[in-house]
């Protein structure tokens, strides 16, 4: 029990608890939810287990999918980004690059931010579609539902890492 | 040996992985038949108690608005009351024959109700989680109703909560009629708005008009007859173009559900029974033929 497990956990409930009162609630044009969620996996440090991160993010998707009715959707969407998460980041990295670095505006550059974030968020959100619609799967709300979804969450993760950095 | 566990030691995480991934597909496709997956769902009792809590707080909001509405729906409901019994009575001549009626269809039902504590109508398959569970006498498969027409039909029960397939469900498949037409066909979901859903399989043959109101049929053994459905918007043909699909406007708003009520109907359960020791009885037949003696 380190300040770091308590931040995170801290910082895991005020995450899930956002998406299921607030977020799950928006459907902007009836087919774009925020999933904000991700903002957690994202912020796993370079070199941090990848155990760990994979336990957090299977955790996490647990108790949504507990709240949503989607067992097992949440999780196992959620999992995968945090296994693919080391990857992603890897060839933002030269050589000055601190061990420990977190990824963000600052410390990625803008751009490079922004394509980290585009990468898993989309592989996290066409997943987590994919497996819900599993009953009737119709390609074209696949897509937009998907493709929105995507880009309301990545906004909405710019937005709050912006606020952030000014802090 | 040394080579195994240290090959072990580097992918661990990987291992991890694929256990984790698999644990969460197994939780996914076991979903709808496994009674113990009901802990993974809003009908467990921690995640009931927190969407119970917020729900009274946004309840707490909309309490004028509700109140407003019922009042309204009750003053409607005193004047169509007065205006049939007296039209009743013109016709019998017997003060009595109303209340021994009412009795009668009264006695057969037990009604539970419920709150919504969740509630969904943006997705393929919308669950709606209610406050009661196996400890109010909730039962799996009972009939799940509201004010102003059906809701849906129990699935899981936890012991405080339970959670309901509403209408807006690929799964649900309630077999209705036209009223007074007596043709029936069932009622499904094709997804979209949240107030359309679909009567599949009415015959060719058969004579209505837009408007017509649609009730359950009571075949489906989980309603009795004669709860409201909605009312006939559309006809079209059916992809094989061997009977008619009919869109419904729902007369259930399900975006602002937050009282239901539950049949406990004891003729039902009894009528079920029958329906699936028959089906049974069918299956040995075509299984064993031999075994007919």
């Amino acid at each position: 029990m380190n300040t770091d497990f308590l931040k995170r956990f801290l910082w895991a409930s005020i995450l899930i608890i956002l998406q299921v009162f607030l977020l799950n609630h928006i459907h902007m044009f009836g087919i774009a939810t925020p999933l904000l969620y991700v903002y957690f996996i994202l912020l796993f440090p370079r070199n941090y287990p990848q155990w760990s991160a994979m336990l957090w993010a299977f955790a996490i998707g647990l108790t949504l999918d507990a709240f949503n009715n989607t067992p097992g959707v949440t999780a196992a969407s959620l999992t995968l980004i945090a296994a693919l998460q080391p990857f992603a980041i890897r060839p933002f990295l030269s050589r000055e690059s601190s061990e420990t670095l977190i990824p963000g505006m600052r410390t990625l550059g803008v751009f490079n931010f922004i394509v980290y974030i585009f990468v898993l968020t989309t592989i996290h959100i066409f997943t987590f579609f994919s497996l819900e619609m599993f009953s009737f799967f119709n390609l074209i709300e696949w897509a937009e539902c998907a493709g929105a979804s995507t880009a309301l969450t990545i906004l909405l993760i710019l937005v709050i890492e912006q606020m952030r950095s000014r802090i | 040996m040394h080579n195994l566990t240290e090959f072990l030691a580097r992918y661990k995480h990987w291992f991890l992985f694929v256990f984790l991934e698999v644990t969460s597909v197994v939780l996914l496709f076991r979903f709808n038949d496994y009674q113990g997956s009901v802990w993974f769902t809003s009908a467990n009792f921690v995640t009931g108690k927190v969407y119970e809590l917020s729900s009274n707080l946004t309840s707490f909001f909309t309490m004028s608005k509700n109140n407003e509405q019922l009042t309204q729906r009750n003053i409607i409901l005193e004047q169509e009351v007065k205006e049939l019994s007296t039209k009743l009575y013109e016709k019998t001549r017997d003060p009595q024959f109303l209340s021994r009626g009412q009795y009668r269809t009264l006695a057969k039902f037990r009604l539970i109700p419920a709150k919504v504590v969740a509630n969904s109508i943006n997705r393929e398959d919308n669950l709606i989680t209610i406050n009661k569970g196996s400890w109010d006498g909730v039962r799996k498969d009972m009939g799940v109703v509201c004010g102003n027409g059906i809701v849906g039909t129990v699935y899981f029960v936890g012991i405080h909560y339970s959670v309901v397939i509403p209408v807006l469900n690929s799964k649900s498949n309630i077999s209705c009629s036209i009223s007074g037409r007596n043709y029936f066909g069932y009622l499904r979901w094709a997804g979209g708005r949240s107030d359309i859903a679909y009567l599949d399989d009415v015959p060719r043959h058969a004579r209505f008009k837009i408007g017509d109101r649609v009730i359950t049929s009571g075949y489906s053994s989980i309603f009795p007859v004669g709860v409201l459905v909605g009312k006939v918007k559309h006809v079209y043909n059916s992809k094989d173009g061997l009977s008619f699909r009919i869109a419904i406007q729902l007369s259930t708003d399900f975006g602002t559900l937050r009282d239901v009520c539950l049949i406990d109907d004891s003729s039902i359960l009894e009528q079920r029974h029958v329906i699936e020791a028959a089906r049974d009885s069918m299956k040995n037949l075509t299984q064993d033929p031999t075994s007919e003696e």
